[in-house]
Order: C-alpha cells, then structure tokens, then sequence
C-alpha cells in the first residue's frame, strides 16, 4: 500500500520576509543611521532638523519617484539633473518676463513632459540605448541653460504665493515636503495598483512577452520618461521656489543623488523589480546621512566620500546578503 | 458566423468539417533562408494537429506565422472562411488565436495571478482588482488541476514544470478558438507531461482546434486526430493519426518518404 502525503505550505511570515527582503534590510539601515545620528549628535532629533531634512530631500523624492519607474523599465535617466537646471532657469526667464507663476508652473510641467517625451522618443521607437540619449540629454540640457541666462543667477520677485511652495508650511509641515510625499504617495499606488504600473513592470521583465499579450510595450517604455521629465519639472520648481531664483548651476549631481536612492531602495537596474517603499527609504537614507555628517561637523569635502562608501556598502550588503537569506535560515534550521 | 463557401475536396468516408483556420501557400524569407516555402494547411475545430519536423524544418516559424509574431510574405491566412492578416500577436489574441511560446513569454517578477491576466487585467474604476483576479485565477487552475502553492508568488520562485503549466492556463482559459502549443511538455516531469495531455484532450473537447508542435513522438499519439511533417520549410506529409505509425513518422521527417 503506497501512502501519498502532500507538503506543507511555508509559513506566510517567510513568504513576506523574502518577498520584502530589500526594503526590510534598507529600513533597518535607515533606522541604524536616525539611532547613530541621533546619538552622537544633540541637534539631530529636534523636530526642526527632522522638518529641515524633509525639506532638503523633497526635490530628490519627487524625480528618484518617477526614476523608479524609468529603471524598473530597466532604463536610466541621467538628465534629470541638467533638467532641474533648465526648468529652474526657464521658470525665471518667464517669470522676469512678466508671465505670473499661476501659468508659469503649468507650463513649465508641460515644457518637461515635453523634453522627456523627445528621449522617450529616441529610447523606445529609435532604440537608441537610454544611457546615450540621456548622456546627450544632460548635456545639451544643461547647456541650454547656460546658453539662456549665461551664466547668470536669474531672481524671481514679488511671487508669494510661489515662494510659498519652496519656503511655506502648512499644519507645521513645509509645503515641499508635503509635495513630495503626495508624489510618492501616488508613485506607490500607480506601481502596485494600477494597470500602468503592471505595464511598466511587465515591459522591465520580458519586453517581448509584455508585446505577446498586446500590452503598448513601446509606448509605455517612452512614456515613463515623460513622468520622469514632469517629475524633473517639479522638483525645479520646488527649488527655483525655495531659492527664490533660477540658475543653470542648480541640481549638480542631482542625478547620481537620485540614481543612488533609487537603487538603495532595492530597485534592480536590471528592470523588473522595484520598489516604491524602498525608494521612499532610499531618498531619506541619502538625506539624514549628507545631515547628520553636517550635524557632527564632519569636513563638507569628506561627506561625499563617507555618502558614497555607505551608498557602495549599502548595495553590497544588499545584493550580497540580503537577497538569499533565507536559504541560510533554512539550512540552518533544518 | 459566415460559413465557408470554398468546397471541400476531401472525399473520405467522414466528411471533414470546415476549418476553422486555413493557411494557404504561406511563403516567409529570413533573409537569405526561405523559412516556409509555400505551406498550406488546415485547421478544425475540436482537432488537434501535430506539427513534426526536424529541427529548422519550419514548424516553430509555421506556427509564429499563425500566432501574428511572423508576417508571410505571401500565401493567405482565412479564420471562419473570412481572410484575416494580423501584423501583431495582439490582433491574433483579439480573433481568438492563443499561442504558448517555447519560452513561455512569462514575467518573472509578477505574481502567478498577474501573469495569467497579463495583458487582460480586470479592473475596478482606475485600479486593479486584485481579489477578483486571484478568485478566478484559482478557479481557471482548478479547471486545469494544476496546482501552484501560492498563487501570489512571483513566478521566478517556481519550477519549470510550474512555469510551463501556467503559461498554458493563460493560453487556454480565456475561450481560445485556435491553441496554439510550440514544445509545451519539453520541460515537464512524468506527471505533468500527462497533465498537459490530458489538458489538451479536455481543451480540444470543448471545441478548440489545437495545434501542438512538438518533438514528442510519444505525445502525437495520445492527442493528435492529424500529424502534418514539415520538412526543409514545405509540409511533405499529412497523415490522419489512425492511418500511420511511428516508423513511418519518422522516415518522413528525415526525408526518406519517398516523394
């Protein structure tokens, strides 16, 4: 008599530890980082620092949102920078110019859907490789810019309610920061709810599977480079705001800041798989480090090498560790 | 529905039914390589069709013809008796055509559930609706008694014979007229190579005209009421499957059929 046993389902908490893996290890090391910093230095924890990071990340939150999208496409956008400069120029050249910031902002966020949809243009129906067209993109963006102010800081006045979006608050909270998490917010329920956001994964996966069953593969590949141009276009206005002027110099290494959060938050650059949450982690992680190291007096020109070994580290540990780690819990435990 | 007005020549003692897809002198050029080289065939409902043939004789291409993912260069493809051209998969999903793929055409990093709606989500207003879909999803693997442990596992945690096994439930359970299978049991076990066969019979008894390319011999046997045998990019054989054996299979695919 041949007896026939079926296996036991796992338990649902390692199913969710290993599906969540990445953005379980970048929350623990975000929280590593508020311990660390709020330990060593007296000022880090006051609600005032805390709001003040918020602030500083939001313009990095908004376009590392939209850049999760293009790298799940298993894209890169290397000119979000040179557009936050270009936008944050333009915005002042029209302001000057006399045209109120009620319609210069409208037009500034069509101006960078229209930019991105240029690239997207390029990258998916031309199928030129996203990092030369974006290559090509930051520079002729960013010289754009140059060309448009030369070289000049362009101010902005007599524009409170515009400079109400970069410096007010509301309910205690500064509109930037609040902005941005609006934008994440709506990031993460395109990603895990709406039909586009399957679509952008699905083209990262298996582009040709993704045509098979008659998804637009073409068009949302070029399309999340307009988001990603929009979401460029806000953020340049958030800083042009906080700022209170526009200047080509704006946003320098913005992009790597971006790209860095993006994929410290658990997003593969091989496309597929992403994370919005990771990112939101990401972006915040970046920021409390650059002000934390500020805070504990650290020289300015060691913090960028201290944020790219922890940036290296991070990822290492990430790929390296946390993507398998239940194989060794069950090789352990069995 | 339009009836076919072309007659039939077919003259056996049982009348075969009009078909339901009709491929007619199918031409296709790869650049200097003459893929198909003037293919008719026939396709009826409720029959399933083995496509034979060494390798590269033209029956992974014959059936990406039929699927929209090649356009011929000549020849006419006629559905219900109407002539049809689809330029993409897409358009031969939307007539009802459904291909499982070699590769199977699945993306890793979406759940099971996800990739049986792929590209046919089900929505509520703006979103997806999630509970609908996983409910169905269980009932559409029920069907086919394939059993996945969680459904909401990303397909790259499965095993090939898992893997197989949806890429054919996405294929079959959306009311295909015409299924079509390239190699679909080359990666499966004992026991789910039988489920795929028994799979096929239940499909083909609902109706659906099924085509299965294969290198299988065993398999034709099991499931197969035609067995066409592509050779060098033409079809050099027909054969009904009571009407032959595995010897003189065989020799047609190495080409000592004696044309």
């Amino acid at each position: 008599m041949v007896t026939y046993t079926e296996r036991q389902a796992g338990s649902k908490l390692a199913d969710f530890v290993a599906d969540h893996a990445q953005v379980l290890s970048i929350a623990l090391f975000f929280i590593a980082c508020l311990i660390f910093f709020g330990s060593t230095t007296s000022t880090f924890l006051m609600p005032g620092n805390l709001l003040n990071v918020l602030r500083q990340a939001a313009p990095i939150l908004v376009v590392a949102v939209a850049m999760t999208l293009v790298i799940t496409t298993a894209g890169i956008d290397l000119s979000v920078g040179s557009m936050v400069a270009l936008i944050n120029a333009l915005a002042a050249l029209t302001m000057a110019a006399g045209l109120g910031w009620v319609l210069t902002v409208p037009l500034m966020l069509i101006a960078g859907a229209l930019i991105g949809a240029v690239q997207g243009w390029f990258i998916s129906y031309q199928k030129i490789p996203a990092f030369i067209v974006t290559l090509a993109g930051l520079s002729i963006l960013r010289g754009a810019a140059l060309y448009l102010t030369e070289g000049y800081s362009i101010p902005i006045r007599d524009a409170a309610g515009f400079f109400w979006l970069g410096r007010g608050t509301f309910a205690g909270v500064p509109v930037p920061a609040l902005i941005s998490i609006l934008v994440a917010m709506l990031g993460f329920v395109v990603m895990a709810r709406t039909q586009y956001g399957r679509q952008v994964i699905a083209v990262g996966s298996n582009m040709e599977a993704a045509r098979r069953v008659g998804m637009p593969a073409k068009r949302v590949l070029a399309s999340v480079y307009v988001v990603s141009g929009v979401a460029s276009a806000l953020a340049a206005i958030l800083i042009a705001a906080r700022l209170g002027s526009g200047s080509s110099n704006a946003a320098q290494g913005f992009e790597l800041q971006v790209i860095a959060a993006v994929v410290l938050g658990g997003t593969s650059l091989m496309g597929g798989k992403a994370s919005m949450l990771g990112t939101v982690l990401g972006t915040m992680t970046i920021a409390v480090i650059g002000n934390g190291l500020i805070l504990m007096h650290i020289s300015p020109f060691f913090t960028q090498i201290v944020t790219g070994t922890i940036i290296l580290i991070a990822i290492w540990m990430n790929t390296r560790l946390f993507d398998r780690p239940w194989k060794l819990r069950r090789k352990s435990a069995s | 529905m339009m009836v076919s007005d072309i007659v039939q020549e077919g003259g056996g003692a049982v009348p075969p039914s009009p078909p339901i897809l009709r491929l007619k002198g199918i031409e296709i050029t790869f650049g200097s390589n003459q893929a198909l080289r003037g293919v008719d065939l026939d396709i009826r409902a409720g029959e399933c069709l083995g496509l034979i043939g060494d390798n590269a004789a033209g029956k992974s291409t014959l059936s990406k013809v039929m699927s929209g993912t090649y356009v011929p260069d000549a020849g006419m493809i006629e559905l219900d008796g109407r002539p049809v051209r689809f330029a993409t998969p897409a358009q031969a999903r939307d007539l009802q055509i459904e291909m499982v793929y070699q590769d199977l055409s699945l993306c890793d990093h979406i759940d099971v559930v996800g990739n049986l709606f792929l590209g046919r989500e089900l929505k509520r207003g703006p979103f997806l609706d999630q509970p609908r879909m996983l409910q169905e999803a269980e009932a559409m693997l029920a069907a086919l008694e394939i059993r996945i442990p969680r459904l909401t596992a990303k397909v790259e945690k499965l095993s090939g014979g898992q893997r197989q096994a949806i890429a054919i439930a996405r294929a079959a359970s959306f009311q295909p007229k015409v299924l079509l299978m390239d190699e679909p049991t080359s990666a499966l076990a004992v026991a789910e190579v039988e489920a795929v066969l028994e799979l096929i019979n239940r499909v083909k008894a609902r109706g659906v005209a099924v085509v299965l390319v294969t290198h299988r011999m065993q398999d034709l046997f099991r499931v197969c009421d035609r067995i066409a045998v592509m050779y060098e990019g033409t079809k050099v054989a027909e054969r009904r499957t009571e009407d032959t054996n595995l010897q003189e299979l065989v020799d047609l695919i190495v080409g000592k059929g004696g044309h």
